[in-house]
């Protein structure tokens, strides 16, 4: 087991930068997970650890040895694919024993290794079967099992539970980290889903445009975002924003305006646009806003859409009077748009005027511009006529 | 055209019930069944009363009309006969010419004039042939081998690098294989009979004529661009994924390359390797120019027929037996390697 370190990781491809100046470090045994919407250069970043691909500019360290011009074979890497890629033309055994006949095992040590990969990944009594003639979920375990034969000191996984069916992927989920704890292994694991990120990570690196955005454990991507991109892609369904003014008392954006002393916080001032971003969680009807310890002045909506998913609801919430719900508009950028979720008990029906309030501890404004996180969580950042102003709705 | 009284007639069966009462008496004249029967089965009717009308001609166009199947498989026998038998009369030929004893090779029809198989053994009493079908063999089998493994490491480069002039340099390689041999044989001639120290030792006297060189270096070179397609299109179709596993699991691009593109290309190793054998085992030009025609300088087969040419006298019936002789050995190439072909067929087909 090892380390990883990336230093100033950059690809171009012609004139594509894919990756763009990107250093992390993964510590030993750790399970770090590289997201990102597709493109956004997390497998090529990858690809540069396994020896796929030589980055353009910047070094990669396994352990502390410098691999960057290190062929794949001699970099003490597993991998897994996701096209699960094992050799049609193979059977399970031989799949599995692969990279251990290609070095200097007797054939008792390769049988004992592969039984025990096999064990592991629960395939035992199909060591003879054909790749073809087994389902997306065993392949791709026959594809982990490949990985963990030869012991390597890092695992990379790419997108490995994409092609499996939704319910095999969240079992192939617990099955990973089962593994990683069993094995103790530095993990790096490259996916698009932030669900899978969010539920398996010691620590996520979120990328976006080839750059890093955060790397940080789970809930501190989800709690604490960076930058706006973070705030919005980490969570499901995304995080509300809507674009707004600093004015002396408050931050005014088109439908609603919620108090705040921009005179206390440094990064702000009267006059800027800022962006605010709220998750579907906090915001609250009015009369169920009793618990909040620092809600803001309710806001007139009308509730659009419901989408009842069994554990939770999901309101569209549509603040100007004059809109109509629109296809073309995502309600978590739409400024005329709010997405609540709330508990299904919940008394609501579609077409109704309600008040909601948001959850001052959990609103973050971000610069309009850059997209950088300003504050998390605005209480006690009230103006001294804090619950005096008229909340302007229309 | 149908018989009503023919109950295995399936158009008279159908509605046997509703013609029973109108078979008598209506031979020869047509029948109006509307004036019988109003009800609904007047259709059927009128489709076996047009029948009637028509010639043979017609009712055939009819009946292809309606059942086109019919033709294609007309069609698909016309076109198969045509083929066996423009493929497979020569060697009938051939075989009757074979068995027809020396000196009654007129009034050859179908039937050889006379039986003499022992032709197929003098062959090798008149002249070694076996040496000679021995040195084409070699010849074929190293040109496949040098073509295989050349082609596979052009076919690697053009279908799975990236790398600037990857096209330019394909279409050279096509354009090459345009050339016409002839205009490379002068140039080769003269370096192959010219003395290089440096293959003495091999050649004794330093150049390549009369050796299996001579054969093998310039069949491969011409033989090579097409196998280089063929290997490109099929090494290119292999995805990139496996040849990345590999590389993880600890082989070198050209480790992926014999451990997992080629035995995933089998088909596609197996048809350029058939057909680099057979085009080397049936060159006429080179293989004709390139000894002096004697079996111990390496002569291919085509010396040994000719061989029974004679300036007093031509052996056909040997030269027919040799030429069937020689066929044997790319027959039982074809058979097995087309086996491995469809077998490798099968394996692609189940790739994911």
């Amino acid at each position: 087991m090892a380390r990883v370190r990336l230093e100033n990781i950059t690809k171009r491809y012609g004139e594509e930068t894919a990756v763009d100046d990107i250093s992390l470090e993964v510590e030993d045994g750790e399970f770090v997970t590289f997201v990102g919407p597709s493109g956004c250069g997390k497998s090529t970043t990858m690809e540069t650890v396994a020896g796929l691909t030589q980055p353009t500019e910047g070094r990669v360290y396994i352990g502390d040895d410098d691999v960057t011009t290190l062929a794949p074979k001699d970099r003490g890497v597993a991998m897994v694919f996701q096209n699960i890629a094992l050799f049609p033309h193979m059977d399970v055994y031989e799949n599995i024993s692969f990279g251990l006949r290609l070095r200097t095992y007797d054939d008792e040590e390769v049988r004992r290794r592969v039984e025990q990969a096999a064990d592991i990944v629960q395939l035992e009594g199909m060591l003879d079967r054909m790749p073809a003639e087994m389902s997306g979920g065993q392949q791709q375990r026959v594809g982990i099992a490949r990985a963990i034969v030869r012991n390597p000191d890092v695992f990379l996984m790419d997108e490995p539970l994409a092609n499996l069916d939704a319910k095999l992927r969240v079992h192939m989920r617990t099955e990973l980290q089962r593994l990683h704890r069993e094995l103790d292994a530095t993990i790096i694991y490259v996916t698009h889903d932030q669900a899978e990120a969010m539920t398996m990570s010691n620590r996520i690196a979120v990328l976006n445009d080839g750059k890093l955005q955060q790397i940080a454990p789970p809930l501190v991507c989800y709690n604490e975002p960076t930058n706006r991109f973070v705030a919005g892609f980490i969570g499901s369904p995304s995080m509300n924003f809507a674009d707004g003014e600093v004015v002396d008392g408050g931050l005014e954006t088109s439908n609603f305006t919620v108090d705040l002393d921009a005179t206390r916080l440094p990064a702000v001032s009267v006059g800027d646009t800022v962006t605010l971003g709220i998750r579907p969680e906090d915001v609250h009807l009015t009369r169920y806003a009793d618990s909040l310890a620092a809600p803001t002045d309710p806001i007139d909506a009308r509730t659009d859409v419901l989408e009842p998913m069994g554990d939770e609801v999901f309101v569209y919430l549509l603040l100007a009077e004059d809109v109509e719900g629109s296809m073309e508009e995502d309600p978590a950028t739409s400024p005329n748009q709010l997405l609540m979720s709330v508990t299904p008990d919940t008394e609501i029906e579609a077409g109704q005027d309600v008040d909601v309030v948001l959850d001052r501890s959990k609103i973050h404004l971000f610069d309009a511009d850059t997209g950088d996180a300003l504050v998390h969580g605005i209480t006690g950042l009230e103006g001294p006529e804090s619950g005096t102003a008229p909340t302007e709705a229309e | 055209m149908t018989d009503p009284t023919d109950d295995t007639d399936p158009t008279t069966a159908t509605d046997s019930s509703a013609t029973t009462d109108s078979t008598d008496g209506s031979d020869g004249q047509p029948r109006d069944p509307t004036l019988r029967r109003p009800d609904g089965g007047t259709v059927l009717e009128d489709d076996r009363d047009a029948d009637l009308d028509r010639g043979p001609l017609q009712q055939w166009v009819a009946d292809s009309i309606s059942h086109p199947e019919r033709v294609y498989r007309a069609m698909f026998y016309v076109a198969a006969i045509f083929f066996l038998v423009t493929t497979l009369f020569p060697f009938y030929w051939l075989l009757m010419v074979a068995l027809t004893p020396e000196g009654q090779l007129q009034d050859i029809v179908f039937t050889p004039n006379g039986f003499n198989p022992g032709a197929f053994v003098e062959v090798f009493e008149v002249i070694p042939f076996h040496i000679y079908m021995f040195n084409s063999f070699v010849i074929a089998l190293a040109s496949t081998i040098v073509v295989l493994v050349i082609a596979s490491l052009a076919g690697y480069a053009f279908g799975r690098l990236e790398f600037p002039g990857r096209t330019p340099l394909m279409l050279l390689v096509l354009v090459i294989s345009f050339f016409p041999p002839a205009a490379f044989f002068i140039p080769l001639n003269d370096l192959f009979n010219t003395s290089f120290a440096f293959l003495r030792p091999i050649t004794g006297d330093g150049t390549l004529y009369n050796t299996p060189f001579a054969l093998v270096t310039p069949l491969s070179a011409i033989f090579m661009p097409l196998a280089i397609f063929i290997l490109t299109t099929f090494y290119s179709q292999i995805p990139d994924g496996l040849e990345d596993a590999a590389r993880v699991e600890g082989t070198t691009r050209l480790g992926a390359l014999f451990r997992v593109i080629i035995p995933l290309s089998a088909p596609g190793v197996a048809t350029a390797g058939v057909l680099t054998f057979i085009a080397v085992y049936n060159e006429f030009f080179f293989s004709f120019l390139m000894t002096d025609g004697q079996p111990e300088n390496w002569a291919p087969i085509l010396d040994g027929i000719l061989a029974y040419q004679g300036q007093y006298q031509v052996l056909y019936n040997l030269m027919a037996a040799a030429s069937i002789l020689g066929v044997i050995p790319v027959a039982i190439l074809v058979v097995i390697a087309q086996e491995k072909i469809v077998s490798g067929l099968t394996a692609g087909a189940l790739k994911e």
